[in-house]
């Protein structure tokens, strides 16, 4: 921030608008160098991104030396192009660069702004000074020292936990890093909540699911001083943690059920798989170095030909669905060469963003404008993934699978299928019985001198036909009988070949089933060379590059990545990457990995941007911390000396890359447990909590709303694992879960039963990019273009309706309400004597977490009463006896529907 | 955010959802000097309205949508030539989608046909009431698809293409003009009591537009819109004292938590709900409409009664600022492959009246100018015989090569007819409309460009005509 900086912002138009008056506040406390009139603006420090931003794309960059003009350096600025020098030295005046940028001409595309202007001005007026020696070359200064000093490309370093005044409030090492920030402002941690509130917020972060009762009573009822400890242990032991946080990598990584791009939208059958391998491997704990190798180069760890593949085998072959998630257009027939050109440049997408927190998709058509990443290094960075996808030897999303089938289940097939295509013959031998007892049938219909001369021309072959022929067969069409338009004369004949194709479908059906994992994989032998693609198009490929690490992030690099290994079948280029990621020495990998962490934990990451460490991303609120908690958790060879004796508590200090000892060392801080109540102190000094000197309110992920209703009303089904459970189109167009069942015109049959499947985690529900179910769609689900890093957590009208009013919603109340009566059955019924007070608290406990205060049992018990008396009375009016309703149920399924509409419900705290 | 946040300002971020990050994306979409920064959030949608971009004559739409294919030559297009050729062989080309029942017959029409209005427009007996308003439409009589079944024609006229799963004229107009009304949704179906059309919810999809854009149905029975319209069973009081409870639950859990506004919005965001629930109420409501207007519309008449309410029920929905509201007729109504002597002036008796009705009443009204009124169907029929097996039986197959539509209002030009057919009533062969054409006109109309409402999508930008060869046909304008 720029405080002193008070220039009056652009006058824009709309000027009252909201969004003006917030551009103008924008533009008042924008981020700008500050310049003080005697400072000395210096070529690298000053002007450099300014030509990067708007010169380099035809001056300098990627060989573009537009006009001989090169600005990549002052000297050579200086040299000037075809029109001589671009800059005088102290004479801004003279200075062509100027003139041209100054009048309008220059830039082609954009406008530097007056402030840009005025500093070149001062710059050239200044003698164009540079901070030091030039390179030699002019490539050597594509990254600046001021760029290569950037916080983020520093190496991991363990600091020691500050001092702190309050030393009583310190349970881990982490609260020392977050009370010496607050201290410093003058401020200080919040109580710790509620010992109930804190189950519910543990329940919530680990598991997605509101705390059991009778979880939360014993965890009231341990007095010994480690309760929490404990009950966090025994969640992080709950396989429902793997279903919440596999949910939270899956949107990092962009998962999703359909192949996308086109309309159709193919699904894709096996995708699952890969969400499998996340929950699992969350639930097992498995180390993320593991845990990133096997999905950036899972194949690589296996010989090839891939067979007989153990259990550990087909999930180091899954784990790479995780660059397999982006829409891929060659699904459905579209162009190989910019389908899936886009399926590389997406997939990288959601490589860079995920592990290394930066967002490479610019460069590859330009020099990142902001970030040191040149276009060359975006495609050496693509040259690690070329072998595996290989644009120039596409393979389509089912030409990526491997089979499971053994031997002995091919033998099966083949003998099933010899059967089908015998029984196939037989059935075309009787269509064409049909056809020719038609044909005569109509013939018959032709006056007798006419017949014959149509049966010689309907006989004879399409391109024989005389134009006698044609010209009778048109004034007699309906001789054109074929096995397409049988059905429309002989209804009989067509439903028994029906018959005959369901039989000889069946039978198919026999063959043992065929399972495949969709993969990403390597054909051996095959090294596609990577070319750079001159504005990002596949038409224009220039020189070829190697394999590569970002150029500045390759010092932190042993070795150089191998082009091809000798000791591998595959290239072996992406395993080298994927195991230089988790050296422990990365700077970012584990920084971002630990920040998307703490991200869900609070609401925000240490870097609230998690998908951009970059210089547009957001800087670390908390460098300190992140860096403690990113070297012990990546085992960075800083990392493993004990650094403080509060590291004792939460913490197991031999296992690296270990998610659950990070959740354990997160959740038994004392900033954790800080209660979430607004302070007075706290809003005038940090209203945005960045501070967190108080735990942040926070509302539940669409997918939380609805297990949560699900699991308090008791219909929630605990299966784990397997295909996705499908979604339909409901008669309006509303997508719910079902299994579709349409005729060919789209328009609805009967309703399938779904057995308990509409009833499970929401994870386990088809995600398919143009069917997003209705009720997660509504409560922001993850956007899919191509991963998230963030979701938006929207307060928007739709999610009122359909608490309001949606079956979903009204059916899961009255579940609840259900429950209630066969949980706590002795409240009386009737009419009169509703107090329900049993009932009531049963329903403040599953859905709360806590016991109902006596004033909301009173406004319960009128609510209920009130009610009830209406539906009475509403029933009593009703002369059809079966539509009557019950009242009494309909007043607890309606308090049931207020329970879960509440923001005590919708929100954590 | 502080707790002295205005109330007012809390029901704008509710309705719209301009959350914290959305404002960073507007703030970003205005560009303060700098090149455009990638986007860190997801963009977001809304359905505030929107300024056209270039002059606009209309604001809203009511297409009424004749699945199924009306004949052209029995109620549009007079062709003396087939009555003069009628049960002799047809003598050009035919392309027949069943060729069991195919015949080469010419069937002449019928139906009488009579000139109307100052133009001289001519229209069959069958739809005198339509003929009452020629002065007010344009007859388009060249339409053309070209793809000759059913469900790809549709796809082709409510989506550009004749491919499935892309966004809906509707959903497209929603997407570049937002909605007027802050009480109901931008894009309202009104379906058929007896049932869903061809490709039934497709009709009214998003496509890959975000799912905000989709159409709203409202359906012939209650609730009439779902989650906007409670249960039969909570509508009224007991939904009231839902709502009051919920106030209460959520009054206690705020006290506690003084000065977060989110959770201050989502109160709101409920009464702005019950609000939203009651205009649509209102909007569906036709007890307050006169004796006379009932009339207009059919509405006393059983034969009319359905499609008079449904399109009463149009009118006062653009009335009320919903941008687009399509009118469907069941399953195939119009698709008389057999009976046409009796089938096709059945529907006519059902639609004719409401349709001409609602242009009536919104000339009436003075929102005829800004609302453009479509009656048609997505193809018309071929002038030979379908099923020779009897007067009574004999039908019309499909035919996408020349077919008839009327518009009218939101400035296309009143009293003219546009285009014409070969003699048959066959192939469209001057001043030929293309679905595409038609879209494109459509779009003008509205202030938009075919070529520059577009949407992200496969880092290509995307729009309704899909880049295929059309243009603004001039001639159709006032």
């Amino acid at each position: 921030m720029s405080p002193g900086d008070r220039r009056q912002p652009r006058r824009v138009r709309g000027e009252h608008s909201i969004v003006a008056r917030l551009l103008a506040l924008l533009a008042a406390l924008a981020v700008l160098p500050r310049l003080n009139a005697e400072e000395v603006l210096t070529y690298e420090q000053h002007v450099r991104p300014i030509f990067k931003a708007h010169c380099f794309p035809c001056h300098g960059e990627g060989g573009e030396t537009q006009a001989g003009l090169d600005l990549r350096l002052r000297r050579l600025a200086l040299r000037g192009g075809d029109s001589g020098p671009a800059i005088v030295p102290e004479r801004p005046d003279e200075s062509l660069l100027l003139r041209r940028i100054m009048n309008g001409e220059m830039p082609p595309k954009g406008t530097v702004s007056a402030k840009e202007r005025e500093t070149i001005q001062r710059w050239i007026a200044g003698g164009a000074k540079t901070v030091g020696p030039e390179p030699e070359d002019a490539a050597e200064a594509l990254i600046s020292a001021t760029e290569r000093e950037y916080w983020a490309f520093q190496p991991l370093r363990l600091p020691v936990p500050p001092d702190v005044a309050r030393v009583g409030a310190l349970r881990t090492p982490v609260d020392a890093f977050i009370s010496s920030r607050l201290e410093r402002q003058g401020l200080h941690f919040s109580d710790d909540a509620r010992l109930e509130q804190l189950a519910r917020r543990a329940s919530f972060n680990l598991r997605g699911l509101p705390p059991d009762p009778a979880e939360v009573a014993e965890l009231t009822a341990d007095d010994r001083p480690d309760a929490l400890e404990r009950w966090i242990d025994r969640l992080l032991a709950s396989p429902r943690l793997g279903e919440h946080w596999g949910r939270h990598w899956l949107d990092t990584a962009g998962y999703c059920d359909s192949d996308g791009y086109s309309e159709t939208d193919p699904p894709r059958p096996y995708a699952y798989k890969y969400r499998d391998y996340v929950i699992r491997s969350m639930n097992a704990d498995k180390p993320w170095d593991e845990f990133i190798v096997e999905q950036i180069a899972g194949d690589e760890l296996l010989p090839q030909p891939f067979a007989n593949l153990s259990a550990q085998d087909q999930d180091r072959l899954i784990a790479t669905g995780f660059l397999r998630t982006v829409p891929d257009g060659t699904a459905s027939g579209a162009a190989v060469k910019e389908a899936g050109n886009a399926v590389i440049a997406e997939s990288l997408k959601v490589f860079s963003s995920s592990l290394l927190g930066l967002t490479v998709g610019c460069a590859q058509c330009h020099d990142h404008r902001y970030d040191p990443i040149s276009q060359e290094d975006y495609y050496r960075l693509r040259a690690i993934f070329e072998p595996a996808f290989d644009l120039g030897a596409w393979r389509n999303p089912s030409q990526r699978q491997v089979s499971l089938a053994t031997d002995a289940d091919r033998a099966k097939s083949t003998e099933i299928e010899a059967q089908a295509v015998q029984a196939e013959a037989k059935r075309t031998e009787k269509q064409n019985d049909y056809i020719a007892k038609t044909l005569e049938k109509e013939l018959a219909k032709i006056a007798d001198d006419k017949r014959e001369p149509v049966r010689e021309a309907r006989n004879a072959p399409v391109d024989k036909r005389t134009p006698e022929q044609v010209q009778l067969l048109k004034e007699f069409p309906s001789v054109n009988v074929d096995a397409g338009s049988l059905y429309l004369y002989d209804n009989q004949a067509a439903e028994d070949l029906k018959k005959d194709a369901e039989t000889i479908a069946n039978l198919r059906k026999t063959k043992p089933v065929e399972d495949f994992i969709s993969c990403l994989t390597e054909v051996p032998g095959q090294l596609p060379e990577t070319r750079l693609f001159r504005r990002g198009d596949p038409d224009q490929a220039r020189q070829a590059l190697a394999p590569a690490e970002l150029s500045v992030l390759v010092s932190h690099q042993t070795d150089p990545l191998p082009t091809k290994d000798a000791q591998l079948v595959t290239s072996g280029r992406r395993l080298a990457y994927a195991r230089h990621l988790t050296s422990g020495r990365h700077p970012l990998v584990g920084r971002v990995i630990v920040n998307q962490f703490w991200h869900h934990h609070f609401g925000r990451g240490i870097v609230a941007t998690p998908g951009d460490f970059g210089v547009l991303g957001e800087r670390p609120t908390h460098p300190e911390l992140l860096d403690w908690l990113a070297a012990r958790f990546a085992a960075s060879p800083v990392g493993s000396g004990e650094a403080s004796s509060l590291s004792r508590r939460g913490a197991d200090s031999n296992a690296p890359w270990s998610a659950k000892r990070l959740h354990r060392m997160i959740l038994c801080s004392t900033t954790w447990r800080q209660s979430s109540r607004r302070r007075e102190d706290l809003e005038q000094a940090d209203p945005d909590n960045r501070l967190l000197g108080r735990y942040p309110v926070r509302r539940l992920e669409a997918e939380s709303v609805r297990d949560s209703m699900l699991a308090v009303n008791g219909m929630l089904v605990a299966k784990a694992f397997g295909p996705a459970v499908p979604v339909m189109e409901d008669e309006v167009g509303q997508i719910v879960v079902g299994i579709e069942n349409k005729n060919g015109e789209n328009r609805p049959g009967p309703v399938i039963p779904m057995h308990g499947e509409d009833c499970r985690r929401s994870v386990y529900i088809q995600l398919r990019r143009t069917r997003l179910l209705g009720m997660l769609d509504t409560f922001d689900l993850a956007s899919l273009e191509p991963n998230c890093s963030a979701r938006n957590a929207s307060t928007v009208t739709p999610q009122s309706l359909l608490m309001m009013n949606s079956d979903f919603a009204v059916e899961a109340a009255r579940d609840f309400a259900r429950r209630l009566q066969l949980e706590a059955p002795d409240s009386p019924e009737s009419a009169e004597s509703t107090n329900g007070l049993e009932r009531i608290q049963r329903a403040w406990a599953l859905a709360f977490g806590r016991a109902a205060r006596p004033a909301e049992v009173a406004a319960a018990q009128q609510f209920l009463a009130d009610q009830t008396q209406a539906f009475t009375a509403r029933a009593g009016e009703e002369p059809d006896a079966s539509k009557r309703i019950d009242p009494v149920h309909w007043a607890w399924a309606g308090l049931c529907q207020a329970i879960f509409s509440s923001n005590e419900f919708l929100y954590t705290e | 955010m502080s707790a002295s946040l205005s109330r007012r300002k809390l029901l704008h971020s509710a309705t719209y959802g301009v959350g914290s990050l959305a404002l960073a994306w507007l703030m970003r979409q205005q560009s303060i000097g700098a090149p455009a920064r990638p986007e860190l959030v997801p963009r977001k949608y809304d359905l505030l309205p929107k300024v056209a971009p270039l002059p606009a004559k209309a604001k809203s739409m009511v297409s009424i949508f004749m699945q199924g294919g009306p004949s052209q030559v029995d109620l549009f297009d007079p062709k003396p030539k087939l009555n003069e050729l009628d049960g002799q062989t047809f003598p050009g080309e035919i392309k027949y989608d069943n060729a069991a029942q195919a015949s080469s017959k010419v069937l002449g029409s019928p139906w009488k046909f009579k000139e109307y209005g100052q133009a001289g427009m001519q229209f069959s007996e069958l739809i005198p009431e339509t003929a009452s308003i020629a002065d007010e439409i344009t007859l388009i009589r060249s339409m053309h698809t070209g793809v000759n079944n059913h469900g790809q024609s549709i796809d082709a006229m409510n989506t550009g293409r004749a491919v499935s799963y892309r966004p809906s004229l509707g959903s497209w107009l929603a997407y570049g003009l937002g909605s007027e009304s802050q009480n109901l949704p931008a894009f309202v179906v009104l379906i058929d009591p007896e049932g869903l059309p061809v490709l039934g919810v497709q009709n009214w999809s998003n496509g890959w537009l975000p799912s905000l854009y989709q159409g709203t149905v409202i359906r012939p029975r209650e609730p009439r819109i779902l989650n906007l319209d409670a249960p039969p069973q909570l509508q009224g009081a007991p939904q009231a004292r839902y709502l009051s409870f919920l106030e209460s639950l959520n009054r206690e859990h705020l006290s506690e938590h003084p000065g977060e506004s989110d959770l201050e919005a989502r109160m709101a965001s409920f009464e702005l709900a019950a609000r939203m629930q009651s205009a649509a109420k209102e909007a569906v409501d036709l007890s307050g409409e006169t004796a006379d207007t009932l009339r207009l519309y059919g509405i006393d008449d059983p034969a009319t009664k359905d499609f008079g309410e449904r399109c009463l029920i149009a009118r006062r929905l653009v009335e009320r600022g919903v941008r687009f509201v399509q009118i469907y007729t069941r399953y195939q109504f119009w698709d008389h492959h057999g009976s046409i002597r009796s089938a096709l002036p059945s529907a006519c008796r059902k639609v004719d009246k409401p349709s001409a009705a609602l242009v009536k009443d919104l000339k009436q009204r003075g929102l005829l100018a800004e609302t453009i009124v479509h009656w048609g169907g997505e193809m018309g029929r071929l002038p030979v015989i379908q099923n020779d097996t009897g007067p009574d039986k004999v039908g019309r197959d499909h035919n996408t090569y020349g077919f008839s539509q009327w518009v009218a209002g939101g400035g296309f030009r009143a009293g003219y007819v546009h285009g014409a057919t070969d003699e048959f009533g066959h192939k469209a062969i001057q001043d030929v409309v293309t679905h595409n054409d038609y879209q494109a006109t459509l779009l003008h109309l509205f202030g938009l460009d075919h070529n520059s409402l577009t949407f992200p999508r496969n880092l290509q930008e995307v729009s309704l005509v899909d880049k295929q060869p059309c243009g603004i046909v001039q001639s159709l304008l006032a």
